[in-house]
């Protein structure tokens, strides 16, 4: 059964589209990975299927329920990690998810067993009577992420719950990502670093101005692409090479330039490798190495989108 | 309805967690019943200060003078007819008693003239020192008239009275519109705290915007109306404590009588309660920041107030800030409790009250319309 699903959804903020006629669907039990540059739009979805912003056209569903209609239910369903903290300072670790999990209807001795089970599950069980304002960046996140697991929802949705802590708190909360996942909790994970993506989705979705412009399992991803070879071009200095003249060549589909590598990226049936080194030649660019490298994510995501994931 | 219960006790809890909280709630509106004891003296009879002007050195004059000097409440000071002007215009001086000289001679001849009392404040004061001092001067008087000149039987009967134990109860009136000023006071007062109350605790919603528990509490099952209805009904919970605590302390501790019934006077300052959570639903509406808000609201509350008369009586402002006043709502609420306490009929106030819903109802719709197009989450995810 679709846990989630989004068809034909548009956010509007003003004239700016953004999220544009976006259709998606997460099956119960995946990982699903959200990709995209800043400003991409993940966040404005993930508010949609909150709850906290009302999409200008399309549906969401979730368990099969519109969530305009059956809004109780999908909160109920649903537990979000949001990218920004919100916890309270004034309370202690016990206290902050208990006060959420109050609010899903769980009272007595079963808020304090769910309370608890969140608090170990997040590594926090030593520090429940502490204030968070004494916890590191990486102990706030766990707690951001105890407050909403809590009251068991069948879809965490978390956006980017390990940015900026300590390597540590990082691999404690993949770790607890998985755990969750093998518990049965569907998860829909955003983040900047394509490794983590990586390392735990089962289904990446790339985002870009608000669109879904690639969508599967990681392999399926860069099947997309191996249509695609990679050169990479050591140069001495780039100060007299013409991009525009690199990329006009035919079979060339992307080219990226750092320090003093040019990375060309071409259909893969096209043998076009002399005519760059030519063009390379005649701007009297000097080359220094020249290298052939298999895609990745990371060249899935460049090949896509034209522009790196972290700015 | 649980959710709503369980997010309302951990509002409460969390505000009154800080004891600082409870001082500021629940102790600042007695400050308003302090400030009108110290403003109107408080449960004791007021000192009546008595200039004196002798231009008749006699025994008569000075006896007269000893006994206004015995009258309790009364503080007696020798004055200089010149500066009797300056002394009464400044305050100093409650009245002046001029004795000019023949007054010995007129009393012992039984027609006690060349007496003189001089005051700005009227009967009141005038009043209370004439009914003694005449009681007294006319007892004299009366020894002149059976001495019929005879200056040694006068003063036979008017050593034995002198002598003779004085008995004289004093009575202090019971001075009703005292206690009217004190209560105008102190509501006044209470009024102003209320609005800061409402202000502060509105406030809650931006904070928790800043905080971005907002946003999460609206990913639960609570929505933008039952977190916005919580909040009203914690700073009701916290206004109707206020009022309840104001008017006991009055009526129990401080014995001002407002001359109003309890549930009278209630029912007003709960009206206000919805107009004060009105004005603050509707300054965090328009602020970006709870510092802009916390700003706004002072500078909203504080001016207004004194316009409205909350600290003095609007009949000694000018005019026009008169006709201001009638565009705030203190004034409103402050003239339903003066009118009650006239002993209007609460049913036949019913303009005033409907302004005071109008004043509310206004603001709720500011507010609201407000809210409505405030569709910012900002970066919450
Ligand atoms: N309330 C708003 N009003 C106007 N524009 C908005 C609003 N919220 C988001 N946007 C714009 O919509 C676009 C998508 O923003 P969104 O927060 O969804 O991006 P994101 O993919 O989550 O980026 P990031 O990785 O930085 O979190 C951005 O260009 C942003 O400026
Ligand atoms: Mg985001």
């Amino acid at each position: 059964m679709n846990i989630l699903e989004i068809k034909n959804v548009t956010k509007k903020f003003g004239d700016f589209i953004a999220v544009d006629n976006m259709s998606l669907t997460v099956a119960e039990g995946e990982i699903f990975g959200f990709l995209g540059a800043n400003g991409a739009g993940k966040s404005t979805t993930i508010n949609m299927i909150s709850g906290l912003l009302r999409p200008n056209a399309g549906e969401i569903k979730i368990l099969g329920k519109d969530i305009g209609k059956h809004s109780h239910f999908a909160k109920r369903n649903i537990g979000i990690v949001p990218q920004d903290i919100a916890i309270y300072e004034d309370l202690t670790a016990y206290e902050n998810v208990k006060f959420f999990a109050g609010l899903y209807g769980l009272r007595g001795s079963q808020l304090h067993e769910r309370v608890e089970e969140a608090l170990q599950f997040v590594g926090l069980s030593d520090k429940q009577k502490s204030y968070p304002k004494n916890f590191s960046g990486g102990m706030k996140r766990r707690l951001n992420i105890a407050c909403a697991i809590a009251h068991r929802p069948k879809l965490i949705i978390m956006d980017e719950p390990t940015v900026g802590i300590d390597p540590q708190s990082r691999n404690y909360i993949l770790a607890s990502v998985k755990k969750l996942n093998e518990m049965g909790c569907t998860i829909i994970y955003t983040s900047h670093y394509m490794e983590e993506v990586e390392e735990i989705c089962t289904r990446i979705a790339i985002i870009d101005h608000g669109k879904i412009i690639a969508e599967g399992t990681k392999e399926q991803l860069e099947a997309i692409i191996t249509n695609t070879k990679d050169v990479w071009i050591g140069v001495k200095s780039m100060d007299n090479m013409d991009i525009n003249k690199l990329k006009a060549i035919s079979g060339v589909k992307a080219v990226q330039c750092e320090e003093n590598m040019v990375k060309i990226s071409s259909d893969i049936g096209v043998n076009n490798l002399n005519r760059i080194i030519q063009c390379l030649m005649n701007d009297g660019v000097e080359i220094r190495s020249l290298e052939e490298k298999s895609p990745n994510l990371e060249t899935v995501f460049l090949t896509l989108t034209g522009r790196n994931l972290r700015d | 309805m649980r959710d709503l219960v369980w997010l309302i006790r951990h509002t409460l809890k969390r505000t009154f967690s800080n004891k600082r909280n409870i001082l500021l709630y629940f102790g600042t509106p007695l400050i308003g019943i302090i400030i009108s004891l110290l403003v109107y003296g408080g449960s004791t009879a007021k000192d009546l200060h008595v200039g004196m002007v002798n231009h008749d050195p006699h025994y008569i004059t000075n006896d007269t003078i000893r006994f206004i000097k015995s009258i309790e409440h009364i503080s007696v000071t020798n004055v200089k007819e010149s500066e009797i002007d300056d002394k009464i215009t400044s305050g100093k001086l409650d009245c002046v008693v001029i004795f000019h000289s023949g007054f010995s001679q007129s009393v012992q001849e039984g027609r006690p003239s060349h007496i003189q009392i001089v005051s700005i404040r009227g009967t009141e004061i005038t009043g209370f020192i004439k009914s003694y001092l005449y009681h007294y001067i006319d007892n004299i008087a009366a020894l002149g008239q059976i001495a019929k000149g005879d200056e040694h039987t006068f003063l036979e009967m008017y050593k034995r009275y002198q002598q003779a134990p004085f008995n004289m109860s004093v009575h202090s009136l019971q001075d009703t519109s005292k206690h009217k000023y004190m209560t105008y006071q102190t509501i006044g007062y209470l009024l102003m705290i209320m609005l800061l109350s409402a202000g502060n605790l509105a406030e809650i919603i931006i904070k928790e915007k800043e905080n971005r528990t907002y946003f999460r509490l609206l990913s639960t099952p609570i929505n933008a109306k039952q977190y916005v209805l919580s909040n009203v009904i914690v700073n009701m919970i916290v206004m109707t404590g206020q009022i309840i605590i104001t008017l006991i302390m009055m009526d129990t501790v401080f014995h001002i009588k407002t001359n109003i019934p309890f549930w009278q006077m209630t029912t007003i300052l709960m009206l206000f309660a919805l107009v004060a959570i009105g004005v603050a639903l509707m300054t965090v509406a328009f602020a970006s920041s709870s510092a802009s808000s916390g700003a706004m609201q002072n500078l909203l509350t504080v001016p207004t107030c004194m316009l409205a008369g909350c600290f003095w009586p609007v009949d000694i402002m000018p005019a026009f800030a008169q006709k201001m006043a009638d565009f705030l709502p203190q004034r409103w609420a402050l003239d339903t409790l003066l009118k009650l306490q006239q002993g209007h009929h609460f049913g036949s106030l019913y303009l005033n009250i409907l302004i005071l819903f109008a004043f509310a109802l206004a603001f709720f719709l500011i507010a609201v319309y407000k809210f409505g197009r405030n569709h910012s989450v900002g970066n919450f995810l």
